[in-house]
C-alpha cells in the first residue's frame, strides 16, 4: 500500500505538470502569441476547455499529501512558506484572469485580466522552479531557486506552444505538432518534479500514514478512480483538435 | 496582534470568504441541475433560458468558490502544521478523499459542462451538472466530516503523542456531524432559493419584458428557501443536543461566539417568519404584487451573513482547542511561524480575495441587472461567415 500511495502521488504530480504545464505555458506566452485582442481570444479558448480539469490535479496532490503523507505535508509546505504563498497568490490572480475576462465587453477589461493571466503564469512557473530547487535542498530557499524559475518557466513554454501547434496548427505559432511532439513537450515539463520525487522517494515513503488510514483511503477513493480516469479522457475526446468547433464562443 | 491572532485571522477571513460563495454553489447547482433536467425532459425554451441564466450567476460565483477554496487547503500545511503533525493520520483522511472522491470529478466535470454546450449530446451534458452537484454535496459532508472531528475527535485514541485512527464509523457518525450537516445543507438552499428570489423580484418590480421568466424563478425561489430555511431552523435547535454533550459552555465567556450564535438564530427566525409564513402562503400572487418585491430584495443578503455568523459561533465556541480536549490552537501552530510571515500572507490573500469577491458580486449584479437576454454561458453558434454573406447577397 505504500507503493501504491507513492504511485498515486507520483502519477497526481507529474501529471499536474504534464497537464496544466501547457496552460501556464500558454498564458506566459499570451502577449507573445496574440499580438491583437483576436489573438489573445484564440489562445485563451484553445486552453479553455482543459484548464477546470487540468489544475484540479495540484488539489489533488495536496489532498493526498494531507491524507497519506500528513507528516510530510506540514515539513514541505510550511519549509517553503514564502514559495506556497506567491504560488497560490500567482495561481489566484491566474485563474480569475480566466474567470473574468470575458465577463464585460471592454477591450481595456479584457486586455487587463489577459495581463493578470500572464502575470499570474509566469509567478505559478518561477515559484514551482524555487519550489522544487529549495525541496530538493532541504526546503532551504537559495538565490539557485531563481534559476530553476527559469528553467521550469522554459520548459513549460516550450509545452504550451507545443500545445497550441497541437490543438490550433499553423494559426497560433505558424507551425503544426502531433500528438507525439505533444508528449514529448509533456515529459519536459513534468521532468523537473519527476527528478525531485525520485530523490524525495525515501524521505516521503518513511512519512506515509499508518496502514489503518491509507486503508480508508483506498475504500473511499479507489472506486471512483475509473470515474475519474473517464472524465479526463472525455476533456481530450472532446475538446482536442478538430472536434471542437470554433464558431461556438468560448466562456473564458 | 501576536502570531497566533495573526493567523487565526487569517483563517477566519479566508474561511468566511469561502463560505460565502460555497453557500451559494451548494444552493444554486441543484436548482441548476432541476431546471435542466426539466428541459431535456419536456423541451419548454424558458427552462432552457433558466438553465443558462442561473447557470451563468453559478459559475460566476464558482470561480471564487475555487480560489478561495486553494488558500483553505494549503493553509493547514502553512500555519497549522502542528495539526498534521498531531492528527494527520486521521483528519487527513477526510481532507484527501474530499479533493480526490469528490472535488476532482466535480471540477473535471464542471468544465465538460461549461464548455460541452452544444457539443456534447443532451443527456451527457445533462449528466454532467447532476455528477457536479452531487460531487459538491459529497465535498460538502466530507468537510463536515473534518470539522466535525475538531470539534468531537470520536473513532481515535491518542497513542504516544499521535491522534490515530480506530473507528472510521465513528468519524461518519460523529453526533457533532450528523446534526450539523442538514443545518449546512439548509442553509445552502435557503441561500440559493433566495438569490433566485431575490434576483427575480427584482427583474419583477423593475416590470422587465421578461415576465413568465421571473415569475417561475420567483415561485422557484420561494419554496426552495422555504424548505432550506425550515430543515435550516430545525436542525439549528437540534445540535443544542450535542453541543451540551461534548461541549459544555461553548458559548459560555466567548463574546465572539455567543454574538455569533444570538444573531443568527435572530436572523434564522426572521428568515423563517417572512419566508414560510408570508411569502410561502402567497406564492401563486407573489409575482404580481409589486409591493411586496422590495422586501424579497431585502431579506436576500440576510442567509449569506446568518451563514457567517454560524461559523463564527461553531468555531470560536471551540476554543482554545483546535481538537477539542486533545490539541490547542496554540499548540497547533506551525512551529518556527513568525509575525512577519503571517502579516505578509495575510495582507497579500486578503487584498487579492477581497477585490476578486467584490469583482464577482459586482459581476454577478450585473447578469441579474441585464436578464436573460444576453447570457454567455451556453450561447450558441454564431452563423458561419460564408453563409451569413450568401444570405446578405
Amino acid at each position: 500500500m505504500d507503493i501504491l500511495w507513492f504511485g498515486v502521488l507520483a502519477v497526481l504530480l507529474l501529471g499536474y505538470f504534464a497537464l496544466e504545464g501547457s496552460g501556464i505555458g500558454l498564458g506566459m506566452l499570451l502577449p507573445v502569441l496574440g499580438r491583437d485582442q483576436e489573438g489573445r481570444d484564440r489562445v485563451v479558448a484553445a486552453m479553455a476547455p482543459f484548464v477546470l480539469a487540468n489544475e484540479v490535479w495540484l488539489v489533488a496532490v495536496a489532498g493526498v499529501l494531507f491524507g497519506a503523507y500528513p507528516r510530510a505535508e506540514g515539513e514541505v509546505l510550511f519549509g517553503l512558506y514564502p514559495l506556497v504563498v506567491s504560488l497560490l497568490v500567482s495561481w489566484i490572480v491566474r485563474d480569475a484572469g480566466l474567470w473574468f475576462r470575458r465577463r464585460l465587453d471592454g477591450r481595456a477589461w479584457r486586455a487587463g485580466w489577459d495581463g493578470a493571466i500572464c502575470l499570474g503564469s509566469c509567478g505559478l512557473a518561477f515559484s514551482w522552479g524555487a519550489a522544487l530547487v529549495a525541496s530538493a535542498n532541504g526546503m532551504s530557499i537559495t538565490p539557485l531557486g531563481l534559476a530553476g524559475g527559469a528553467a521550469v518557466a522554459a520548459a513549460l513554454a516550450f509545452h504550451g506552444w507545443t500545445f497550441a501547434s497541437w490543438r490550433l496548427p499553423g494559426r497560433v505559432t505558424g507551425a503544426s505538432r502531433g500528438t507525439g511532439a505533444l508528449l514529448v513537450s509533456a515529459c519536459a515539463a513534468a521532468a523537473p518534479a519527476a527528478a525531485l520525487l525520485a530523490g524525495a522517494a525515501p524521505w516521503l515513503l518513511e512519512r506515509t500514514a499508518p496502514a489503518d488510514t491509507l486503508t480508508v483511503l483506498n475504500l473511499m477513493i479507489l472506486p471512483f478512480a475509473p470515474l475519474m480516469v473517464a472524465g479526463q479522457v472525455w476533456v481530450w475526446r472532446t475538446f482536442g483538435p478538430g472536434r471542437a468547433p470554433e464558431r461556438i464562443p468560448s466562456f473564458f | 496582534m501576536d502570531v497566533l491572532d495573526l493567523a487565526r485571522t487569517q483563517f477566519a477571513v479566508t474561511g468566511s470568504l469561502h463560505f460565502l460563495f460555497v453557500v451559494l454553489t451548494l444552493g444554486l447547482a441543484p436548482l441548476v441541475a432541476i431546471m435542466q433536467t426539466v428541459w431535456t425532459v419536456r423541451g419548454n425554451p424558458v427552462h432552457e433560458r433558466m438553465t443558462r441564466f442561473w447557470g451563468q450567476i453559478y459559475v460566476i460565483n464558482y470561480a471564487l468558490g475555487i480560489v478561495t477554496g486553494l488558500v483553505m487547503e494549503f493553509q493547514f500545511g502553512l500555519n497549522w502544521s502542528g495539526l498534521s503533525h498531531y492528527a494527520g493520520d486521521v483528519f487527513g483522511a477526510p481532507l484527501a478523499i474530499e479533493t480526490l472522491g469528490a472535488f476532482f470529478l466535480e471540477s473535471t466535470f464542471l468544465g465538460l459542462w461549461i464548455f460541452g454546450w452544444h457539443r456534447l449530446p443532451r443527456g451527457l451534458h445533462l449528466a454532467c451538472i447532476w455528477i457536479v452537484t452531487l460531487t459538491a454535496y459529497a465535498s460538502a459532508f466530507w468537510i463536515m466530516v473534518a470539522n466535525s472531528f475538531l470539534q468531537n475527535p470520536a473513532g481515535t485514541v491518542d497513542r504516544g503523542g499521535h491522534l490515530e485512527l480506530v473507528d472510521f464509523g465513528a468519524l461518519l457518525t460523529n453526533p457533532m456531524l450528523t446534526m450539523a450537516l442538514p443545518h449546512v445543507i439548509g442553509a445552502a438552499l435557503l441561500t440559493g432559493g433566495s438569490v433566485v428570489m431575490g434576483a427575480s423580484a427584482y427583474n419583477l418590480f423593475r416590470r422587465t419584458a421578461e415576465q413568465e421568466f421571473f415569475t417561475k424563478s420567483l415561485r422557484l425561489g420561494v419554496a426552495v428557501a422555504a424548505v432550506g430555511v425550515a430543515v435550516t431552523v430545525a436542525f439549528g435547535f437540534a445540535q443544542f443536543g450535542p453541543v451540551g454533550q461534548f461541549q459544555p459552555g461553548k458559548f459560555d465567556d466567548k463574546p465572539l461566539a455567543g454574538a455569533g450564535l444570538g444573531f443568527m438564530i435572530l436572523i434564522g427566525e426572521l428568515l423563517q417568519f417572512v419566508i414560510v409564513l408570508f411569502l410561502l402562503p402567497v406564492i401563486r400572487w407573489l409575482p404580481r404584487w409589486r409591493w411586496a418585491h422590495p422586501i424579497v430584495m431585502l431579506v436576500t443578503p440576510l442567509p449569506f451573513l446568518a451563514a457567517v455568523l454560524g461559523w463564527l459561533a461553531r468555531e470560536a465556541g471551540r476554543q482554545p482547542w483546535l481538537i477539542h480536549g486533545k490539541l490547542t490552537v496554540a499548540d497547533a501552530m506551525s512551529p518556527g511561524l513568525t509575525s512577519g510571515m503571517v502579516t505578509a500572507s495575510l495582507i497579500a490573500f486578503t487584498a487579492v480575495l477581497g477585490l476578486l469577491a467584490v469583482v464577482d458580486y459586482v459581476l454577478i449584479g450585473r447578469v441579474v441587472r441585464r436578464g436573460p437576454a444576453t447570457v454567455a454561458l451556453g450561447a450558441g453558434p454564431a452563423p458561419e461567415p460564408e453563409r451569413a454573406a450568401a444570405l446578405s447577397l
